[in-house]
């Protein structure tokens, strides 16, 4: 017997209860103003949200937020700043030294400031590797609880993805809090198509 | 009247500020815990959901591992089993080798904790470095982690300012934690940069899909894995769970629980390998579906290991995780370790009050201190049992079987209130050490019954 078959047999001979699956119906927080919520949320984890406004560029708020970011690494068209393409690196090493990774966030959630991120491009140590995040994420995107973001969440072929709740951080020094440990030092959410 | 954990927590509680400063930093983190918690009116909802959920998975686990297992390897993944942590560490070594692979970097895995997975890969070569900061500190001193979410709790920032400077060349008296956390970062980034191959923990493993989550908030199971072209994930057969529904609710009470955070920063869904790159899972029993057979334990197999019961609990925060003689410390430690070996890690069931907090803060609901209560219950047949508690539970036993007897102690009992202090409290008052006796009244409350002064 392989040990596959052997822990699963052993599993059958020794599981002593026989419990159903509860229906999963919370009923969950909403919040009036989710957008809102979302943007409280994303400030109480450390990040910074926007309303794009209609006479406002991305382009520009991004320069206003990092003015001093050379390598500006984005695969979406409507970046037009950046200077560098994530799809076409050869290697993911080679992203290191980005400044500022601009990518696209598919769910944002108003109870904790998540904002799930589905790979969209070939490495998805861009989402990682660089000094600050900038995602973009359209207003009607925004739900209220976790219950409501896995209900709707999609992969794509590269078969990862990953909720993103402000920048990284870390309190394990004395329980002292220290944003940027080992991944973005900084995230802001731009929230477009707000009417 | 000594275990091994009452020796130690007595030797730990020498330093005094040491210990009010462990005691505050985990009451801290309780009490973020709390103040998230009542924010959401469906806690409590969700803690029982979260508890039945897991109770069903537990016990439909072969079925779920199933259709987890052959779920990831239509995503491509390769899925090892592991019977033991010995076929655990092997089948990790014999992956490293099969890619040439010399330097890991890894997340925080307490399962490779429990399988000694570095040492056995050090000894055969293998540069292991551990990316979480907490985790890094603690290997760099060559220490185990003495709490499962926040492992360098106990140390101070000129511990950890020291080690820097020795280890890593960080300016010298320079203790400031964000100054030493960039001084981790480069570090740690260049060992991402130039990793063969990343290993992660699993927080879940989700059967519908065959994700496999894993949740940090450093990102450095991020960086471990988006790098290095091979993703190996250490996952207990006890993280399994049905589907994202499920899902929902564990991320809404995990970091809640541990942290006080809504969320980690992080919760990442690995389907599959990057494209050209290999994805390992090793599904891990080490124990785990012998412990499904034990009807009065088998509940601790519900465990998301999100630290809540060490946070609350009086006797973990005033003795420290080293104080448990199992790798896992605090009231979940005391049960997994019964589990793992009752005669190896007795001496751990004495740190308990029974004040049942931590029962009441657990995401799955585990009945973790009834457990320990029943954990005692069976240390006589063991022979583990305390022989000074041996003696005075059956001198108690034969008082309270001769009422003659205990009324004549109880009339004299207020006696005992004048006693000199040297002869009240020593070696052999067991009861004594560390606590006052009460002070007896003059007139007991069945003599002031029967005179009818109180009715």
């Amino acid at each position: 017997m392989n040990s596959k078959e052997s822990i699963l047999s052993n599993i059958r001979k020794n599981s002593c209860a026989d419990y159903e699956m509860p229906d999963i119906a919370v009923a969950a927080v909403r919040y009036d103003d989710s957008l809102q919520q979302f943007i409280d949320m994303t400030k109480a984890v450390g990040g910074n949200a926007h309303v794009v406004q209609v006479d406002e560029d991305i382009n520009d708020l991004i320069r206003s937020y990092y003015p001093e970011a050379v390598n500006i690494v984005s695969n979406l068209p409507e970046v037009t700043i950046a200077t560098g393409n994530p799809d076409v690196v050869a290697k993911p090493q080679d992203l290191d030294g980005t400044d500022v990774a601009v990518v696209r966030g598919e769910i944002g959630v108003a109870e904790n400031g998540c904002v799930w991120i589905p790979q969209a491009v070939k490495e998805k140590a861009v989402y990682f590797i660089a000094e600050y995040l900038v995602i973009l994420l359209s207003a009607d995107k925004i739900v209220n609880n976790m219950h409501e973001a896995y209900d709707m969440l999609q992969f794509s072929d590269y078969g990862f993805g990953t909720f993103i709740s402000g920048p990284s951080k870390t309190a394990d020094i004395e329980q002292a809090l220290v944003v940027g440990a080992q991944s973005a030092c900084g995230v802001t959410v731009l929230i477009l198509n707000h009417r | 009247m000594s275990t091994k954990h009452t020796k130690a927590a007595s030797a730990f509680l020498l330093n005094k500020s040491r210990a009010q400063f462990l005691n505050q930093s985990i009451w801290y983190v309780r009490e973020k815990r709390d103040k998230v918690a009542m924010q959401l009116a469906e806690w409590e909802e969700l803690r029982e959901l979260s508890s039945s959920i897991k109770c069903h998975t537990v016990t439909h686990l072969d079925t779920y591992l199933e259709q987890f297992a052959s779920q990831a390897e239509t995503n491509g993944v390769i899925v090892h089993w592991a019977k033991d942590a010995n076929e655990h560490n092997k089948i990790v070594y014999d992956i490293l080798q099969q890619h040439g692979a010399k330097k890991l970097v890894k997340s925080k895995s307490m399962l490779t904790e429990e399988c000694h997975l570095n040492n056995y890969l050090i000894n055969k070569g293998i540069d292991v470095v551990e990316t979480d900061l907490g985790e890094r500190i603690l290997q760099l001193m060559q220490v185990a982690p003495s709490h499962i979410v926040m492992p360098a709790i106990h140390l101070k920032r000129q511990q950890v300012g020291k080690l820097f400077e020795d280890k890593l060349g960080s300016e010298p008296g320079n203790s400031d934690p964000t100054y030493l956390t960039r001084v981790a970062r480069l570090h740690l980034r260049n060992e991402f940069m130039t990793a063969d191959a990343g290993l992660t923990g699993a927080n879940f493993g989700v059967a519908a899909t065959g994700d496999v989550v894993v949740c940090t908030n450093e990102g450095n199971a991020d960086m471990s894995t988006s790098l290095p072209p091979l993703h190996i994930v250490s996952m207990g057969i006890e993280k399994v769970i049905p589907d994202y529904r499920s899902l929902a609710v564990f991320t809404r009470l995990l970091a809640r629980s541990a942290t006080g955070q809504p969320s980690t920063t992080y919760t990442s869904h690995f389907r599959k390998a990057r494209p050209g790159c290999e994805m390992h899972i090793v599904l891990v029993d080490n124990g785990r579906s012998d412990i499904l057979a034990n009807p009065q334990h088998w509940e601790t197999l519900k465990c998301l290991r999100c630290g809540a019961c060490m946070n609350t609990c009086p006797v973990y925060r005033r003795s420290g995780g080293y104080s448990y003689t199992y790798f896992i410390p605090g009231p979940i430690g005391i049960n997994l370790g019964m589990l793992r070996s009752p005669r190896a890690y007795s001496d751990n069931v004495s740190a308990c009050s029974l004040c049942c907090s931590c029962d009441n803060v657990c995401p799955a609901k585990i009945n973790l201190s009834e457990q320990i209560y029943s954990w005692r219950q069976g240390l006589d047949a063991i022979h583990k049992a305390d022989p000074m508690k041996k003696i005075i539970s059956s001198g108690l036993k034969y008082l309270y079987g001769h009422p003659t007897l205990y009324y004549m102690g109880l009339k004299y009992a207020p006696l005992i209130n004048r006693l000199p202090r040297n002869i009240l409290y020593n070696r052999l008052n067991a009861w004594g050490k560390g606590r006052e006796l009460p002070t007896f009244a003059r007139k007991s409350f069945s003599e002031m019954w029967k005179k009818g002064i109180v009715r």
